[in-house]
């Protein structure tokens, strides 16, 4: 995090406890046979220690109130027993022909597919660090903010497992890749994790898709490191489907290589309360980056979105169109920052963040923020928030529509902007289809 | 950029002189006695007294906020003399009467303590350090009702008044800043117009600190009574030191149903050398509350000098149908900071408010605008529109933008767009091919980026301010 939005100092929270007992079950993970991922695990458990749990009085945080979770007495997820019971049939994106699941956050082959493809790497960290563990320890918590952020810290703590993705120089792969995470327990604590390495040159679709399996409350606790070589390119998605009490809290942090590529569509439907922090940093020339996102939300959830564009060189390019759908008595939050470090000239950036209110208890914070220390730079924001148009809804009615299907239909066009941009055509309809659905029973 | 960009912003500050007169300044140090003795010296009644030694209490228990952007070293509280006013006889009804050296230094600074025929129309209250020297037009204006004077005199002769209104916008625990104040006020201007009077001039405050390691702590009570209006304008400059001084001013505006209250500030405190030695550190609570149906509330500043402006300019929008209004236009050349922004918090139904804010930095500046539009659930269709665009000269200054939205109501609606550009070689090019120097067309294109925030401004100020932009940043441009 920057020092420049300088959070509101809070106190320190009597949640501290709490973080002890998420720890509690640690000791049952097995030491891993590399000591590296042992000392960055140990490391992990420290920063926790010393890290407290955010509450409202911190700026990062301060729309999000997150005590709710803090109230769960929650175990770590165990090993289930029966992966052949999961019908993942109803997840499945045709398109994708290779398939890694995770059933509460470990790897469950039986569910998994992957299609061979010249010399790219998608297995689960156990197996992946066979053969590519240089590749792995140079990458894997080298971009997440672990040392800051007590939620990736957590994460890192209980690192046992998780998607490797290697994309060797030059390589296209063409068919998308699928990692489900699927939340099958109750009060359970899972720590998904995925780092994703696109070698110079090469270009890859990832989709990252979670969902539930039941309706009680759980705490997903993801994270994702993205890095990018030269000229790599990356079509990022990521499908938050969890149940409506699940807690959801997610932070993924991409590095971005000269002249590389970078596309993400985010769109957050479950959880009772959910966070998304992504941080996109572009480390080297010419870098470019569109980040999308699209939050459904209604009854009494909360979508947080916080997302970070740090230019830290010159000739970038960044474009962000954020959107929040709140019904019912919901609330979004966007929190969207573009940092220009000094010397990082020629930087064309634009964000835009909107939003739309269905009904009276619904509400929205919304905070697009710009960091410029470059003269030499074009960059702009802008927010709205409002109701559907009573005009466009009228013409509707003119041409013979209900007052509830104009509704439905100029809140779904509204939503499908952003869906429109997903690169996958199955997931695109999936997604419509869902979006349909939720705006017709919200109105 | 060339240096004729450079030298467009390295214009010596003008009003950077000492008056040499005799003053009565307090000892530095900050207690409940030193309160006592500025009350006492103010014969001050009761209430008053009682009012300083709560928003002091409050203040002890306070911390000193770190939120902003703004970088300072701690300011030493007791290091600060917290009255200085000019030895001098009591307040005079004549102007003649007044210190020829007082009189000579406002001549210097252009501000007319004459009720001279060519400068008719605006009314005059002037602040040197701690007290008011001199109101003028106060006859004039007490013909229809009008009162306008110094806040001091204001307790003495209409104690009913100040009581009532004091402290309700801004309450003495506000902030770290405003409790200060609201125990250590020394003078500022109070303005009463009383129902459907339209004020038949424009009044004005304006303020001097002269006293090196004095803190000027003024305090303004605008009240617009229904049907009332009445545009104020407030001006200030400081000599050079090499020291910083202190500048924390509450202001507080009250416009009840159907009033109109527009204020307007241009802002020239001595802003540091260009190493960033010295000036003023204006840490201000403005606030306005658009208490009436129908009320409107517009504040329009133009923020040149200061080493470090830290204040946020707001509306209360509780009555219907109310209005808010701030244009601004901040620049931060050499090592100024600036954290400026307002507050939109609509609570009224159908309130609107506009917000267009222009920042433009320099040098080794940085220049953060920070607002906040709070739609409350009862503000039924209320109505924000936001503009802030930032330009930035050089490549060693800094623009940031912290808008906050907060809708709380569906049938709102709010807009905000930001931008951040420069002053392309392409537009100098176009200049100069039409036979415009450099430093012209910088001006003119400066000028026309502000030009929304100017038009707002009232005629003798909008010349003035398009001047000092200029100067301030002649020379850094090219």
């Amino acid at each position: 995090m920057s020092a420049q939005g300088s959070p509101v100092r809070g106190a320190t929270t009597p949640a501290a406890g709490y973080l002890e007992s998420l720890l509690a079950g640690r000791p049952r993970l097995p030491a891993s046979s590399m000591a590296w991922l042992n000392e960055l695990r140990a490391e992990a458990v420290d920063r926790v220690g010393a890290l407290t749990v955010p509450t409202i009085r911190d700026e990062e945080w301060r729309f999000t109130d997150i005590s709710p979770l803090t109230k769960l007495s929650l175990q770590p997820a165990t090993a289930p027993v029966r992966h052949e019971s999961i019908d993942v049939g109803r997840f499945a994106l045709d398109e994708a022909t290779t398939r890694i699941v995770f059933v509460d956050g470990v790897h469950a082959p039986e569910l998994s597919r992957v299609a061979p493809d010249h010399g790219v790497v998608v297995a689960n960290l156990p197996a992946a660090a066979m053969a590519h563990t240089a590749t792995i320890e140079r990458h894997l918590g080298c971009h997440a903010a672990f040392r800051s952020d007590v939620f990736a810290a957590l994460n890192t703590a209980f690192l046992q497992d998780g998607a490797i993705i290697i994309v060797p120089r030059g390589a296209i792969v063409a068919a998308p890749v699928h990692l489900l995470f699927i939340a099958t327990q109750a009060d359970a604590a899972s720590y998904p994790r995925c780092l994703l390495v696109a070698e110079t040159g090469s270009k890859v679709t990832v989709i990252e898709d979670f969902v539930a399996l039941q309706h009680d409350a759980y705490f997903t606790n993801a994270v994702t490191e993205m890095s990018l070589a030269d000229d790599a390119c990356v079509e990022h998605i990521r499908v938050q489907r969890d149940s409506g009490q699940a807690f959801h809290i997610a932070n993924c942090t991409v590095s971005l290589g000269r002249a590389s590529r970078y596309h993400s569509v985010s769109v957050a439907l479950g959880a009772r309360i959910s966070r998304y922090n992504l941080n996109v940093l572009q480390t080297a020339d010419g870098a470019q980056c569109t980040i999308d996102g699209l939050a459904l939300i209604g009854e009494r959830q909360l979508a947080d979105t916080h997302t970070s564009i740090d230019h830290a060189q010159p000739h970038g390019v960044s474009r962000q169109l954020h959107k929040c759908i709140v019904g019912g008595a919901a609330h979004g939050v966007f929190n969207g920052k573009i940092i220009v470090r000094p010397g990082a000239q020629h930087i064309d950036s634009s964000q835009s963040s909107r939003n739309l209110l269905l009904t009276a208890q619904a509400h929205v914070d919304t905070k697009p923020q710009l960091e410029i220390f470059a003269d030499d730079v074009k960059c702009a924001h802008g927010a709205t928030v409002g109701q559907l148009d009573s005009d466009a809804v009228f013409y509707l009615a003119s041409r013979g529509l209900s007052d509830a299907a104009a509704r439905n239909l100029l809140t779904y066009a509204f939503g499908a902007e952003v869906i429109d941009r997903i690169p996958v055509a199955v997931l695109r309809q999936q997604l419509e289809a869902i979006v349909l659905e939720q705006t017709a029973s919200r109105s | 950029m060339s240096t004729a960009l450079q030298n467009l912003v390295n214009q010596p500050y003008r009003h950077g002189f000492v008056t040499a007169i005799e003053s009565d300044v307090a000892p530095k140090g900050l207690n409940e006695d030193t309160i006592r003795m500025i009350s006492g010296k103010k014969n001050e009644p009761k209430w008053l007294l009682d009012f300083r030694l709560d928003a002091y209490r409050r203040w002890l228990k306070m911390e000193e906020p770190t939120w902003s952007s703004v970088k300072y070293p701690k300011v030493d509280f007791q290091a600060i003399s917290y009255y200085s006013a000019p030895k001098s006889k009591p307040k005079l009804d004549s102007m003649d009467q007044v210190d020829p050296e007082l009189l000579r230094t406002y001549e210097k600074l252009g501000v007319p303590m004459h009720e001279r025929a060519t400068l008719a129309g605006v009314a005059v209250d002037v602040i040197f350090d701690s007290v008011s020297v001199a109101t003028t037009y106060k006859a004039k204006l007490a013909e229809v009702g009008i009162i306008f004077c110094s806040i001091s005199e204001a307790v003495q002769l209409h104690p009913e008044l100040v009581r009532k209104y004091l402290g309700t916008v801004v309450p003495v625990g506000d902030n770290f800043f405003a409790a200060l104040n609201s125990a250590v006020f020394t003078d500022g201007s109070f303005c009463f117009i009383p129902k459907g009077v339209k004020c038949p001039m424009d009044l004005s405050t304006y303020f001097r600190i002269n006293t090196q390691d004095s803190g000027q702590f003024e305090r303004t009570l605008i009240i617009a009574e229904e049907g009332a209006s009445v545009s104020y304008l407030e001006g200030c400059t400081a000599p050079k030191f090499d020291t910083n001084q202190l500048h924390a001013a509450v202001v507080e505006l009250v416009a009840l149903d159907r009033a109109d209250i527009k204020y307007s500030t241009v802002q020239n405190w001595y802003a540091g050398d260009e190493n960033g030695v010295g000036g003023i550190y204006n840490f201000v609570t403005k606030r306005g509350l658009c208490k009436g149906v129908d009320s409107r509330i517009s504040w329009t500043q133009v923020e040149t000098g200061s080493a470090i402006t830290w204040k946020y300019p707001s509306c209360i929008l509780q009555g219907e149908n109310s209005i808010g209004e701030f244009y601004s236009v901040a620049l931060t050349n050499n090592h100024q900071q600036a954290d400026t922004g307002t507050k939109m918090v609509h609570i009224g139904r159908n309130t609107r408010s506009t917000i267009i804010s222009k920042g433009i930095s320099a040098g080794h500046s940085n220049n953060s605008y920070r607002g906040l539009v709070r739609i409350t659930p009862k503000a039924e269709g209320a109505r924000n529109y936001s503009q802030c665009d930032s330009m930035l000269i050089g490549d060693q200054c800094g623009a940031n933008t912290f808008p906050y939205i907060q809708v709380k109501n569906h049938s709102a609606t709010v807009e905000h767009e930001a931008s951040t550009s420069k002053i392309g070689e392409d537009q100098l090019f176009y200049f100069a091919q039409r036979g415009v120097g450099t430093e012209e067309a910088v001006s003119m294109i400066i000028n026309g980026f502000c030009k929304t925030v100017f038009q707002q401004l009232p005629m003798e100020f909008a010349v003035e301010a398009t001047k000092l932009l200029g100067l301030k940043l002649e020379g850094s441009v090219g």
